[in-house]
């Protein structure tokens, strides 16, 4: 064999060798190319939008031109889908990550802060001084070291929402709601008019913490949801059993496709005047005004409803956003300046002038400008005496997840319930220690 | 005349050049070193990790933890039982269902039935898309705001249940993945048969067995090596599961199954090693059945 192709000139050899070290030099050289990036002082900024909303592409375009405008640094920025970030945000921060994106205060940034992933901030809040009120730095502050690691911008509650016109043509008053009976009736109302009573859609796993966290705090008081979130007391006590048992009353009013919508679906059914009430994080007004003006003048909301006189409706779900700056990324410096910015007023006013209808922590919002649904959202706030960040931000990561799920099964098959409390109480168990 | 075999044995025997040498050291030993660095290395550091606890950030974080993460999966997991089921059904199904209607078509289409091109065509279709495109389109059409439901007239708010609804859900999404995999078990099987002798084909007509004798004792047994292929194949894909499932659900766990539960313990917001665990468990029971198999096989070869 070796014989007869010696004679050629080209011969199966050399064209073996010449695809063999093609090969080599092709991966040898990717890996040169990618090292090819270098680490700036000071110049352009990146920035991720957490989001694929158009209403919150265009706010964050609004913002990030002003500072371009403001001090002549190029930002460029990305929009991605919020839930596969999060997923991702361990494996994001230790790659090449953009130097400054929107994230969630609490223990989504203390944890990844304590391993270093996040750039401290401290110094820039301190340079945005009275701007930002002493209770929004200090649910931004990790409780390890003292110091701040993200920059809080917006916030929002969680309450009842729903369209003025809809409950006026049923003739419903949810203004007026005193005890869950009263709740009771008005979602009674609502179905025996063929719209769903309360809105609910669960495909993500998270949206039906917010009923959770609220259905808890009302039944057994603030104290008890912290205290069960941190193990401190049990999922299969008895309070906890009941707040099920609480939620299940809700179920016959809700959509019969809870598990297949999320809460986009939860959004489209109120936008759609298909549903009554929807509870929900204020967020997505933005999608609303975005729709038309006459959309977003119809939205209004109230607190949940009271359950247990001896608690009232003194606890709330008002979890708080803000931006923060990847520790690894090409231009920390920059990147916290940014941050900077859109925490203060220039970056709020643009961000405001851009459509946006975020309540914003800076002190400097001309709360006499608030348009009436934003000072709704204000008297529901300031209605409670205790804050929650919501359920998956106030208790350990790895087992939000778990309660999550749980919670699906519940919805799933409510008869279940015992067997859910058990496995949520055994995985709790389970779990390793911090 | 001794000397002149023993020259022409030498010469024989020097085949391989220097330049020879190089070539096949490159040609084997790139793939392979890729193969250990990418696969072999991560596998082993894998099956390490699962004895450990640890969130993956910093290795200065990792502690020992024995078997604490199985103990976990087998007893304080009940979505471990539905994954381990829900792979069990995917399996049964493909062994069951799909697979052999894959054989069927293809015997039907080999025998050149009225329309076996179009045949051909329309059932190879999806096996040319990813199960993730594949897990678009049925989104699409089946979803909550999908075609179907526009089509029955029901919007968003009395859209009939599918992927949510787990009494349907998982006949819904196995006929969804039987609906590529046909195809793709026709296909093996077209090739294998058209290498079928036909004179054997023609001998046993001539010696009177009927279609379904022919093809169990002389047309299935001589397609040995695709037998093979096929079942490894149906193994591997029911275990492997999950492009399909990350569509549809997302990583909220709608419809658990075992690869589900790796990425969501590895890839989620809270990554531990749970999910090495999960991996681990993964492997052996791809590999167990498997390795039985082509022993059993190989063993008859070499009779």
């Amino acid at each position: 064999m070796s014989n007869e192709v010696k004679g050629n000139g080209v011969s199966r050899r050399t064209v073996l060798k010449g695809a063999a070290l093609g090969g080599l030099g092709v991966v040898g050289g990717g890996t040169l190319l990618s090292s090819c990036g270098s680490k700036k002082a000071d110049g352009p900024v990146k920035f991720t939008v957490r989001g694929t909303g158009e209403a919150g592409i265009k706010i964050a375009q609004a913002v990030n031109d002003a500072y371009t405008k403001k001090t002549g640094i190029q930002v460029t920025q990305q929009a991605v889908e919020s839930n596969p970030f999060q997923d991702g945000i361990s494996q994001y921060l230790q790659g090449t990550p953009d130097d400054a994106f929107g994230w969630m205060a609490g223990w989504r940034t203390n944890h990844y802060a304590d391993q270093q992933l996040f750039h401290d901030v401290s110094a820039n809040i301190k340079n945005l001084g009275d701007q930002l009120p002493a209770s929004f730095v200090g649910g931004a502050t990790n409780p390890a070291d003292g110091k701040q690691y993200i920059i809080p911008t917006t916030w929002y509650p969680w309450g009842l929402h729903y369209r003025k016109s809809t409950m006026q043509s049923l003739g419903l008053d949810p203004e007026n709601i005193a005890t869950w009976d009263d709740f009771m009736k008005l979602l009674d109302g609502t179905k025996k008019k063929g719209l769903v009573g309360y809105a609910l859609g669960d495909k993500g796993g998270w949206e039906a913490m917010g009923t959770f966290d609220v259905v808890n705090a009302r039944l057994n008081g603030y104290q008890y949801h912290i205290d069960l979130l941190n193990g401190k007391a049990k999922w299969t006590d008895e309070k906890t059993i009941n707040t099920f048992k609480q939620i299940g009353m809700l179920i016959p009013y809700m959509n019969k496709n809870v598990l297949d919508i999320s809460w986009e679906g939860m959004r489209d059914l109120l936008l759609q005047k298909k549903c009554g009430a929807m509870l929900m994080g204020s967020w997505f007004a933005n999608d609303f005004k975005a729709q038309s003006q006459a959309d977003y003048d119809d939205l209004w909301l109230v607190p949940f409803p009271e359950i247990n006189p001896e608690f009232g409706r003194d606890s709330i779900d008002a979890p708080l956003d803000g931006i923060a700056v990847a520790a690894n990324g090409a231009n920390p410096e920059g990147g916290a300046a940014l941050a900077e910015f859109w925490a203060s007023e220039e970056g709020m006013n643009a961000a405001i002038a851009a459509g946006s209808t975020d309540l914003y922590c800076n002190t400097k919002m001309d709360t006499s400008s608030y348009d009436a649904f934003n000072k709704q959202k204000l008297a529901v706030v300031a209605e409670a005496k205790h804050i929650m960040f919501f359920l998956d931000r106030d208790t350990r990561n790895d087992f939000a997840t778990t309660v999550g799920i749980g919670i699906q099964n519940f919805l799933k098959n409510p008869a279940d319930l015992n067997k859910v409390v058990d496995s949520l109480q055994a995985s709790w168990e389970a779990l390793p220690a911090l | 005349m001794a000397t002149t075999a023993v020259s022409k044995k030498t010469h024989r025997r020097r085949a391989f050049s220097r330049g020879d040498r190089t070539t096949l050291g490159l040609f084997v030993g790139v793939p392979t070193f890729l193969h250990i660095a990418l696969v072999w290395i991560p596998a082993i550091c894998t099956i390490l990790l699962s004895f450990t606890y640890w969130n993956g950030i910093q290795l200065s974080n990792i502690r020992w933890a024995g078997l604490a993460n199985y103990h976990t999966i087998f007893t304080a997991s009940p979505l471990f039982w539905d994954a381990l089921r829900n792979n069990l059904y995917w399996l049964l199904w493909f062994t069951f269902l799909a697979t052999p209607l894959g054989i069927l078509l293809a015997y039907q289409i080999d025998r050149q039935i009225k329309g076996h091109k179009f045949y051909e065509s329309i059932y190879y279709l999806p096996v040319v898309l990813s199960l993730a495109v594949i897990g678009i389109i049925w989104q699409f059409m089946l979803g909550p705001s999908g075609f179907v439901q526009g089509l029955l007239g029901y919007g968003i708010e009395n859209a009939i249940p599918i992927f949510g609804n787990y009494k349907i859900n998982t006949y819904v999404i196995l006929s969804i993945a039987s609906w590529r995999h046909i195809g793709y078990v026709m296909l093996l099987y077209l090739a294998g048969l058209k290498s079928v002798d036909p004179s054997l084909r023609e001998a046993s007509a001539i010696d009177g067995a009927t279609e379904w004798q022919t093809f169990k004792r002389v047309i299935f047994p001589s397609m040995g090596p695709v037998n093979v292929i096929v079942i490894v194949i149906t193994v591997i894909e029911s275990l492997r599961a999950f492009d399909l499932i990350y569509i549809i659900y997302g990583t909220s766990t709608g419809w658990p199954i075992l690869g589900m539960l790796v990425f969501q313990n590895i890839y989620g917001q809270s990554a531990s090693m749970l999910g090495a665990a999960y991996a681990v468990i993964l492997l052996l029971l791809s590999i167990t059945p498997i390795v039985l198999y082509l022993r059993t096989v190989f063993r008859d070869e070499n009779r």
